[in-house]
């Protein structure tokens, strides 16, 4: 077992003989470790210029790095982010924290990078951190915490002061507790220095600026994690079905636009198809993001607000009760157990082709399609029964929540700064941040302008394209999280909430106790600092539904 | 001379030296010995205590800059806060419900397996099973269990009533309290049985010899042979046990989440919550120092009441 089998099999998911029983392609077959068999011969073709200079040192040690066949568009667009970091262009983000990096080389030194444990770590132990550490001698030690700790455990070694981290990876959302709190620190004056601004620009409006807090920029966005609709075309094109809804209900059987139309499209599939396929499903067990998210975008699209000008909670109001009817409704229609689901469990349903709709984070179209699951680092997961039949879509309402997302932020204690920031522009610059959004086994989403145009992205499945125009589209109308101090605080709230209401509680009293806590974190954190993080957030694209990228005139439109 | 030459020859007086170091080691014998252990313990127990005194009375949230002194409001906030109540009321119903249910089922279960049988080493060694496995791994066994649309429980039920059963075993209530009812129940039952079924073993046989010359049933040699001669360890188990009970939290954590709402926070997952999730370590710490000194006086009770049996 090596090294990398090890990981996966640590991570639970070595399935190699179910892989081998079900005659998948096995990943030795779909990777081929090119530069290992070829040596120097294939260098060329990864468009190395050999002779002696620093790029061939380089190479040769990025030789250990697995690749893919450089024929398939993973292959193609590993070798171009080999090439933007090996030779340029030179003015490129990527090129120049190499060529910076090189000067700790010999120096020792050990990254510690926090990441998501399990799937998400799988990416830079096996291809960012080792072709980093080829390319400029840096080590890395990718730290793997549950989601809950990537905010806490940071917290506590701050507090102890251990400089434990020096790259941490975290939601958006807790940007302005941890800077607040100095865990982490603004990046502006290494982004000045070495990164190219072209960059900047180069990410979809929606995350431009996300990562924006006092005038300051406090780590780069590295994770498109924008909700989307996914449908099943075959459903929605069944002529006895269009004929029965428009019987029913006098109007077109089509994707629902509004979050009305969705309760009653899916309640309608469920009625005429059930148990073998039913008409939604949703992550809403206790505990499940789903929970939050779902509520926070759908309340937005029912024209609600999280505060009043003097930071009193407005849950509980006309449109918080309207979205937990509409919730309400929408778990009615759902598949059996739809209560109890997270974000897998859902998944497999959908895969399974036992639901004809779900909104959920980008993987979802890469898994529908059976992409991810050539790679047995994720072939736990169940081939899809469904692939040629997913159509894509903005989330009804229009406002989709860009959930949680990641940020890479440089820890205030580390002891390696400069070098921490150079792997974090390294990581996240164009060509590095498609190559690692186009992984199979990634739980990286695309979040550049860039990744949505590209061709190598686009030849991955055949319904690619319509994936990326749709992520791009739905980020266009997309809402953020609450990024303000006390997110994880409200964020529970809501779940408690939600989960409540699905156990029986009254949805008034569900939601004035939910705004009666809130209004409690309010005052403990301070009104008056909460009002100016509240002021500060109304100001970010994505803050409400009459605030988003395509309200203020920056939608990026692709073709 | 000579003894004054030796005196100062410089091996004479590292031998003075070490001389004097042996007797001052064995003056202070005791104390070098217990000396690792007290350490130990300062710096693992006294000094994180005396160091949350110091929380509980300053503002150590880390979303609000600074330590200022904020005298007894991180305890007003527990105290006024409906969910540290409502915790507290369930830890103390599921304690006392799941240590009275492991108790009766460990009893009945210990007076099965007394008596030896073909068989019964194997029986006995199943029957313990459950008590080495981590109450983390139960709780996500049970969760995988109960869950609904995977989880077999809702199918295997289905089959053995005929007709479809679809309880969201997780997700509201009271099946939720069921749910960590029998995942706890599961787990502890075996506790008390092997502590009872050692109390059992230990009962002179001459007393149940004596009581069936006397012509006394089975029930009655239970009630009056049995039962006192058991009292001290029965209480013994019950008070380990309830000690363990009111602590729940892994099962919670794994199997409910605290859910619906907040119907499933107990105390410790509570304060878990607030001092690890949301970083409230004040308001934690306070909450903690409350449950601890309400703990220790239901402790001081059930000692006293041990050491009152033990003695008679």
């Amino acid at each position: 077992m090596d090294e990398r089998d090890r990981r996966e099999f640590d991570a639970g998911l070595s399935e190699e003989v179910d892989a081998w029983l079900r005659g998948d392609t096995s990943r030795r077959e779909f990777l081929t470790r090119l530069m290992l068999m070829g040596g120097a011969a294939m260098l060329p073709g990864l468009g190395y210029t050999a002779a002696g200079s620093k790029a061939w040192a380089a190479a040769a040690e990025v030789s250990k790095v697995e690749l893919a066949d450089k024929s398939t568009p993973l292959g193609a667009a590993q070798a171009a982010a080999v090439k933007a970091s090996t030779e340029g262009p030179t003015d490129g983000s990527a090129y120049r924290a190499v060529q910076e990096a090189q000067k700790y080389k010999d120096k020792g030194i050990t990254l510690n990078l926090t990441y998501e444990s399990g799937l998400q770590a799988l990416e830079p132990k096996n291809f960012s951190g080792p072709m980093w550490q080829a390319l400029t001698g840096i080590n890395f030690n990718v730290v793997e915490l549950p989601h809950p700790n990537q905010y806490s455990q940071p917290i506590a070694e701050h507090i102890a002061n251990s400089g434990a981290y020096d790259v941490l990876d975290i939601e958006p959302a807790w940007i302005p507790a941890l800077a607040n709190g100095g865990v982490i620190m603004p990046i502006d004056d290494y982004v000045a220095k070495y990164m190219n601004k072209a960059d900047l620009d180069d990410y979809h409006p929606l995350y431009k600026s996300i990562t924006l807090y006092k005038g300051k920029r406090w780590g780069v966005f590295d994770d498109g994690d924008q909700f989307a609709l996914y449908y099943r075309k075959d459903i929605f094109d069944d002529p006895k079905l269009k004929d029965a809804y428009q019987a029913k209900f006098g109007k077109p059987f089509g994707v629902p636009k509004t979050w009305d139309e969705y309760s009653q499209v899916a309640q309608f599939i469920t009625d005429q198809l059930a148990p073998n396929i039913y008409g939604a499903g949703h992550f809403r067990k206790f505990g499940s993001p789903g929970n939050q998210f779902s509520f926070l975008q759908q309340y937005r699209a029912n024209g609600g607000k999280f505060f009043d000008a003097d930071m009193k909670a407005q849950l509980a109001s006309q449109a918080g009760e309207t979205t937990l009817s509409q919730m309400i409704a929408q778990n009615k229609a759902s598949i059996p157990g739809n209560n109890d689901l997270d974000a897998v469990a859902l998944w497999a349903a959908w895969l399974q082709g036992k639901v004809a709709m779900i909104f959920s984070w980008p993987p979802t179209g890469r898994i529908s399609s059976n992409y991810a699951q050539r790679d047995k680092a994720i072939n736990f997961i169940p081939q899809s029964s469904i692939a040629d039949k997913v159509g894509y879509a903005v989330v009804p309402g229009s406002n989709g929540e860009m959930a949680s997302g990641y940020v890479r932020a440089l820890a205030a204690g580390s002891n390696n700064e400069e070098a921490a920031y150079l792997f974090m522009q390294w990581v996240t610059a164009p060509p590095l941040s498609l190559v690692r959004t186009m992984l199979p086994y990634t739980l990286r989403d695309p979040y550049r302008l860039s990744t949505y145009k590209s061709e190598e992205y686009r030849a991955l499945w055949p319904a690619a394209k319509d994936y990326l125009v749709n992520l791009c589209e739905c980020a266009n109308s997309g809402v953020v999280d609450m990024i303000m101090p006390g997110w994880q605080d409200y964020a529970l709230t809501i779940d408690r909430m939600c989960t409540a209401v699905w156990g029986g509680e009254d949805t008034k009293s569900a939601l004035a106790k939910a705004a009666a806590e809130w209004d409690q974190t309010t005052q403990r954190l301070g009104v008056p600092a909460q009002k100016a993080a509240y002021q500060e957030f109304l100001q970010i694209p994505g803050s409400y539904a009459d605030h988003t990228v395509e309200k203020l005139g920056q939608a990026a439109h692709i073709t | 001379m000579g003894q004054s030459a030796t005196a100062n020859s410089p091996s004479a007086a590292s031998a003075i030296r070490a001389g004097g170091a042996s007797a001052w080691a064995d003056r202070h014998f005791k104390w070098l010995m217990v000396a690792p252990a007290t350490l130990l313990i300062l710096a693992f127990s006294i000094y994180p205590m005396l160091f949350s005194l110091w929380v509980v009375f300053v503002n150590y949230d880390f979303q609000i800059p600074g330590h200022e002194f904020v005298g007894l409001q991180n305890f007003q906030q527990i105290v006024n806060d409906p969910l540290a109540w409502s915790s507290l009321g369930l830890t103390i119903a599921l304690s006392v419900a799941v240590v009275a249910i492991e108790f009766m089922l460990g009893l009945a279960l210990a007076l099965a397996m007394v008596k030896t049988f073909r068989g019964r080493g194997i029986v006995m060694s199943i029957l313990i099973i459950p008590l080495f496995i981590s109450p983390v791994i139960v709780g996500q066994s049970w969760a995988l269990f109960l869950q609904r649309p995977f989880g077999p429980a809702d199918y295997l039920l289905s089959q053995l009533m005929g007709r479809p059963v679809a309880i969201s075993w997780v997700g509201e209530t009271p099946w939720v309290y069921i749910a960590i009812l029998l995942a706890d129940v599961w787990q502890w039952t075996p506790f008390m049985f092997v502590i009872l079924l050692a109390g059992l073993a230990a009962i002179p046989p001459h007393l149940y010899e004596a009581a069936e010359l006397d012509g006394v049933g089975a029930l009655n040699a239970f009630r009056y042979v049995t039962a006192p001669q058991l009292a001290p360890v029965m209480l013994l188990a019950l008070t380990l046990r309830l000690l363990d009970a009111v602590k729940l939290f892994d099962v919670i954590f794994m199997l409910t989440g605290g859910g619906p709402g907040t119907a499933t926070y107990t105390t410790s997952f509570y304060l878990y919550q607030i001092g690890f999730q949301q970083f409230h370590l004040s308001m934690a710490t306070a909450g903690s120092w409350l449950f601890l000194i309400l703990l220790s006086v239901v402790i001081t009770a059930l000692v006293r009441r041990l050491l009152k049996a033990e003695a008679a």
